[in-house]
């Protein structure tokens, strides 16, 4: 008898149990209380013109949406950012087409973008300065689908060095970083200068980089920003740009400054004020350095602004390199990994996507580009 | 087992008791629509009052409370376009007031409630979000660290009422308001009179102004120049007791950036009187006044200019027979004279320049300042130094001038009694009579 009561207590305790999880189960979602968004475009507009250009050329076709109207919730509200002005946003929105989606189209097909491209580009007029670190960013990617770039307002668009490294350097920059957070690039990228990264201080490094076998100082911060660097520089370097690079990196470097001084600046050549090599040598620039080649073809490196105090030219001589590092090696090694992913997993030719982007970077014309939006009717 | 039971027990009431109650629906529905239709709604009604009765707006503009505010006045368009237009020192490019105005876009987006966005850059107004490139400041200063002014450019829309509209910076909290205004009003005219208004106010010249609270109480307030206002209880010490407070020059008077309270009277926003004080709106008591005008005019920090031309009366018939007199004296010239404290002397003193060729002489006549009443003055006439003497004998119009300004009781008024740096002297009993100075 105990044993049917155990059993019936039992059997109520359980249906008690699945009627309390349960009897809130029947309530229904409703219809959305968002109202749908009426996406027809008011030609009475302001904007009209730039919003019809972005709607058939990025959110039609890439299901990008392009926001040039900055909200600052779309922001890390850690900075102190301004939108970016209005005029500038025309530019950068044909640019953006002209030379990175334009580019992938005829390259890699009409549909990678559309599949792997990202779902926003954020435009910011000012700069992302980090007070506290005291490094600016210039671009940002966000979990693959959004591209923030900055320092919009700051547009010249006749300056090709500034206009390469603010915007069309950073377009393939984050683009990268959407790729390689969609599918892994080797980790064999990240031994290659593996110990030589500085997260912290990447900052106050300079040219000396090269020879670590970075392409830029950003590059030594982190292996991903190594990975992004070099895809986007080999892109959007000139070839006497690119052949810099490497030239420096195959050079040797040397401070007189303190080893852990942040700021230490290296240089790679240097002379003795007395042309006595028992003197303290002197680092320099290479602006400060004459090269002259004598019959027989031997090189000789003076020093540009002074003489001996015998009035003999002062002879400059190369830094050795001793830092163990082939760094032109080390840079082309990772250039050549990232070439292989591109090919194998995504199907892309670095080398046609960086030539198309050369012929474009040094031939668009702003203005007949400007009216893709300006003679919108 | 039988505890076993009891356990059931005790857990079965419970959860029916459970089952019983977690479904009862005692949701009220406090209001008509959901959350999203209102916020909406919301937004249209503001976007429509901002574009309303010709969408002219003053917004009385703060960064933080370490700098004055700045008046904008924005035209909203229903195409989404709103021309900016200021006048402040750091739209120019060397650190002095410079008019600008441009058009941007504007936007009501929804937050946590509706916010008005500016969200295309316009270079006269995002100047005081922007982290860098200040204009006037070089790269080492410390508000090129990215912190910049600290302003915002998106508003949390609080509320609508009586053709103004109250907001809040969304990132930085600091609430502002914006009042409509009259559409025909030209921009530039109406950014001008508030430069005006600015002037009327404050002056550097005019070392100090009080807050006068209801229970006759002072307050001492400096640098009003600067629209940071040092202030202090009247006969406390001023090193160890004087605090400030951010102050904008609005259209028809200032305002605090925030309200303060003096002696328990909390007191924000002061309109201009037609005498040139301030009255504060808020309480309609307080005023903000300066120095009775005979007070301010024995300022010994002070230099009365009392140029040729700006003489009415008996004093311009003086004066005219003097620039007869020195010609055919010495074929010398009047230039000006002037009235201040000479330290040298500690004496008020009355200079006359007087020019030969190239070279200028001073004739100076010593003399004390005798305020009778707040706006009433005397000068009494104690002597002349040689130059003074030698010319008095020759030119007896300049000694017939002395003589009336040291025998006529003087009334003192002004367009400005906050920024007195104009004055009219005029003779109590004639006032065809009078003498116009400046500082």
């Amino acid at each position: 008898m105990k044993k049917i009561q155990y059993y019936i207590s039992a059997l109520l305790l359980v249906a008690v149990a699945a009627m309390s999880l349960s009897s809130c189960s029947e309530d229904k979602l409703g219809p959305s209380i968002f109202p749908d968004v009426d996406e027809t475009l008011d030609p009475s507009s302001y904007t009209y013109k730039l919003d019809k250009f972005l709607k058939e050329n990025y959110l039609e076709k890439y299901n990008l949406t392009f926001l040039y109207r900055m909200p600052d919730i779309s922001t890390n509200m850690n900075y102190n950012l301004v939108p970016a002005t209005y005029e500038n946003s025309i530019d950068l929105a044909v640019l953006c087409k002209h030379l990175w989606f334009d580019v992938y189209d005829k390259v890699a097909g009409d549909d990678f973008l559309k599949k792997y491209g990202p779902r926003i580009i954020l435009l910011v007029g000012s700069p992302a300065y980090d007070p506290t670190a005291g490094t600016e960013t210039v671009g940002l990617a966000e979990g693959g689908i959004k591209i923030s770039l900055f320092k919009v307002n700051a547009m010249q668009i006749n300056n090709f060095y500034m206009m390469n490294e603010y915007y069309f350097k950073t377009m393939h920059h984050e683009f990268a970083h959407i790729l390689h957070q969609t599918k892994s690039y080797p980790t064999e990228f990240n031994t290659i200068s593996v110990g030589h990264y500085d997260s912290n201080n990447w900052q106050y490094r300079g040219d000396e980089v090269h020879s670590m076998g970075f392409v830029t100082t950003y590059a030594s911060s982190e292996f991903r920003e190594d990975f992004a660097e070099t895809i986007a520089n080999y892109i959007v370097q000139t070839d006497k740009d690119w052949n810099r690079i490497l030239e420096l990196a195959a050079r040797g470097w040397a401070t007189s400054a303190e080893e852990d001084d942040l700021e230490a600046r290296y240089f790679c050549y240097y002379y003795y004020p007395k042309n006595d090599a028992t003197q303290d040598l002197v680092y320099c620039e290479e602006r400060y350095v004459v090269t002259e080649v004598d019959e027989d073809g031997v090189k000789h490196m003076y020093y540009r602004n002074d003489k001996d105090p015998d009035g003999n030219r002062i002879v400059v001589y190369d830094v050795e390199d001793k830092d163990g590092i082939d760094g032109a090696e080390a840079i082309l090694k990772k250039v050549q990994i990232a070439r292989d992913w591109l090919k194998n997993e995504w199907g892309v030719d670095l080398d046609a996507l960086r030539q198309e982007v050369q012929e474009r970077q040094a031939t668009y014309n702003i203005v007949e580009l400007r009216k893709q939006v300006t003679e919108i009717q | 087992m039988k505890k076993f039971l009891n356990i059931s027990l005790v857990v079965l009431i419970a959860m029916s008791s459970v089952s019983l109650v977690s479904c009862k629906n005692e949701t009220e529905e406090i209001f008509d629509e959901d959350a999203v239709a209102r916020l909406e709604k919301a937004k249209a009604e503001y976007a429509d009052i901002l574009v309303d009765k010709g969408g002219k707006w003053q917004m009385e503009y703060f960064s933080n409370d370490e700098e004055p505010g700045y008046i904008y006045v924005m035209t909203f368009k229903k195409d989404g376009s709103v021309t900016i237009s200021g006048e402040n020192k750091w739209l120019g490019t060397l650190g002095s007031m410079a008019y600008g105005s441009a058009t941007s876009l504007w936007e009501v987006i929804a937050d946590n409630g509706p916010v008005l966005s500016f969200n295309s850059f316009n270079k006269y107004f995002h100047v005081f979000a922007d982290p860098e490139d200040i204009p006037s400041t070089d790269d080492e200063a410390d508000n090129e660290q990215g912190y910049g002014h600290r302003g915002d450019y998106e508003f949390n829309l609080m509320k609508y009422s009586n053709d103004t509209l109250y907001i809040s910076g969304k990132k930085h909290g600091i609430d502002m308001i914006m009042t409509r205004i009259d559409p025909n009003y030209d921009d530039k005219v109406y950014m001008d009179e508030v430069v005006a208004m600015a002037d009327s106010f404050f002056n550097a010249k005019i070392p100090q102004v009080y807050i006068n609270l209801p229970n006759d109480v002072r307050y001492v307030v400096k640098n009003g120049a600067s629209s940071i206002l040092s202030m202090y209880k009247e006969g406390e010490d001023e090193i160890s007791t004087s605090f400030t407070h951010n102050i904008i020059i609005t259209h028809d008077g200032l305002s605090f950036m925030t309200p303060i309270t003096l002696d328990g009277y909390v007191i924000q926003n002061f309109i201009r009187q037609a005498d040139g004080s301030l009255l504060c709106r808020d309480d309609q008591q307080t005023t903000i006044t300066a120095d009775d005008l005979s007070v301010v005019f024995g300022y010994q920090s002070l230099l009365w200019r009392l140029n040729n031309g700006q003489f009415g009366g008996l004093y311009a018939e003086y004066l005219s027979q003097l620039a007869e007199e020195l010609k055919a004296y010495n074929k010398s010239t009047f230039v000006f004279a002037q009235i201040n404290y000479d330290l040298n002397k500690e004496s008020y003193v009355l200079t006359f320049n007087v020019k030969k060729g190239a070279n200028t002489f001073k004739p100076t006549f010593t003399l004390n300042e005798i305020p009778v009443d707040e706006n009433h003055i005397e000068f009494d006439i104690t002597g002349a130094d040689n130059t003074g003497t030698v010319y008095a004998q020759r030119c007896p119009a300049m000694q017939a001038l002395v003589d009336a300004i040291g025998s006529t009781t003087f009334m003192l008024t002004t367009p400005s009694l906050l920024a007195p740096v104009n004055m009219t002297l005029t003779d109590s009993g004639n006032a065809a009579n009078f003498i116009n100075v400046t500082l």
